[in-house]
């Protein structure tokens, strides 16, 4: 295979394996603050901030990536 | 009332469609420019819409260039400042020459009447970089589209609250409730950032000294993030210099006002561990340090960017439903294009908000991480929660039985 077509196929390799990396993240966060507001209804307030921030500490690396998959096409 | 801001809304939606079809990039991106195969609308259209340039598109009335400030060596080895109108007088009258192809020494320049005449037909002096042609450029301080965008978000910003300041100067605000959809607006948002952002993050009265620059931060991300969804602009944030800037601004506050603590953590470790553990651990805080502020600048820039090329690739892909499959495939897939771009409008709308919200949230944690001191007296920090407690409990009993106060 040429050199970018490998490019092309890996950024989008990556790009798929990151969002899935991230939706496992995001998931995960959601699903218990959901259940720790749930259970907290007083502290919900609390656990929403708590949430956005962690929420884009963790896209933040899936932003990474994307960035990482956006270079190899726009470069190739 | 209720109808009347359902109508304001439906409004605002149709808008946001219109505004859609409207944007520069959509109806008239295939127009004129030779653009109509895949890698002309992948390469000019999509990706130049989202990237920065030395012009200002705004077909259909045409593109303005903007001025090109380039410090130079010239061959004798002087310093030179060269500024020029536009790339296009640059290119006529200035020593230099388009970049056609290579790199480096190896480079081919495109000069001459004649040959620079066909590359602005094609408009392609605005798609590739230009080079001296004897000596070298030292630096290109030339005018971009998101200079000119931070620009406009910069005066907003000033504009809005230079007036609103005058207003608390006057006292409508402060003794007298504050006045007009603007200033409870912009009051909601400030307290918020106040009580929520910089209060809980920052110790002790420190987060007076650090507000000014979370609020200006917010605001000027909000404000650019907004700009980019209104046809005709772009968001400013949507570039990596603009959001590298801003978190070395964070870095530098936290590194200027930072605590004897948090440097002595810094540089030799946890106070309690053996020197083994320090030596691996001073490391992994230092780059640990780089990497927070590096992952804020990318954060910000990649959600911007993620937004504006999601919404150029569905508006694009009527466009390359047209190369590749015909006109009827792209009538039928406008409808779809449409639909979820005002979708993704809508969520970049949110995005805005929360991207501002997370970069200024993030910024305070890192101020406040770095300005905080720690008590050194177990003894004294002891009997201070001890006090700590007392207080608390006395407000408890006030809550439970105020008249015992």
């Amino acid at each position: 295979m040429e050199a970018a077509a490998l490019a092309y196929l890996a950024a989008g390799l990556g790009a798929g394996i990151a969002a899935i990396g991230a939706g496992i993240g995001i998931g995960w966060l959601a699903s218990s603050s959901m259940e720790g507001a749930a259970r907290q209804p007083d502290a919900a307030g609390d656990i929403r901030g708590l949430m956005i921030v962690s929420a884009a500490l963790i896209e933040g690396v899936a932003l990474f990536a994307l960035i990482i998959c956006l270079l190899l096409v726009v470069l190739v | 009332m209720i109808t009347r801001i359902r109508s304001v809304a439906v409004a605002a939606l149709l808008l946001l469609g219109v505004g859609a079809a409207l944007s520069p990039g959509s109806a008239y991106a295939a127009g004129g420019d030779g653009e109509m195969t895949l890698e002309g609308i992948v390469n000019n259209t999509i990706i130049g819409h989202a990237t920065d340039g030395n012009y200002y598109n705004l077909k259909p009335f045409g593109t303005v260039e903007l001025p090109r400030l380039m410090l130079a060596r010239t061959a004798e080895g002087r310093l030179t400042l060269d500024v020029y109108g536009s790339t296009k007088s640059l290119l006529k009258s200035g020593p230099y020459g388009l970049v056609t192809h290579g790199e480096g020494k190896h480079k081919a320049l495109t000069t001459g009447e004649e040959r620079l005449k066909e590359a602005f037909a094609t408009k392609k002096h605005l798609h590739s970089s230009v080079a001296r042609t004897s000596g070298h450029v030292v630096m290109d301080f030339s005018i971009t589209k998101h200079f000119v965008l931070s620009f406009i978000a910069l005066l907003i910003v000033t504009g809005v609250f230079v007036t609103l300041a005058q207003r608390y100067e006057k006292g409508i605000g402060r003794t007298k409730a504050p006045r007009g959809i603007l200033q409870n607006m912009m009051e909601v948002m400030v307290v918020f950032i106040r009580d929520e952002i910089a209060k809980p993050n920052i110790q002790g009265d420190k987060w007076k000294k650090f507000l000014p620059y979370l609020l200006t931060a917010f605001f000027f991300i909000l404000v650019a993030n907004i700009l980019g969804l209104i046809p005709f602009f772009g968001a400013a944030t949507s570039n990596i210099a603009v959001t590298g800037v801003m978190a070395v601004m964070t870095f530098a506050i936290g590194l200027l006002y930072g605590s004897k603590d948090h440097y002595l953590e810094l540089l030799t470790g946890p106070p309690d561990a053996p020197v083994f553990v320090r030596i691996i651990l001073v490391p992994i805080e230092i780059i640990g340090l780089v990497m927070r502020h590096l992952a804020l600048a990318i954060r910000l820039f990649a959600n911007m960017l993620g937004g504006s090329l999601i919404i150029f690739s569905l508006l694009g892909l009527i466009f390359i439903m047209n190369v590749v499959f015909g006109a009827t495939a792209a009538w039928a897939s406008t409808v779809i294009s449409i639909g979820f771009t005002v979708f993704i409008l809508l969520v970049k709308l949110l995005v805005a908000f929360i991207q501002a919200y997370v970069f200024t949230a993030l910024s305070a944690l890192f101020i406040g991480m770095s300005v905080e001191e720690h008590h050194h007296d177990g003894h004294e920090s002891e009997t201070a929660s001890k006090g700590d407690l007392e207080s608390r409990l006395d407000a408890v009993e006030e809550v439970v039985e105020p008249t015992s106060a």
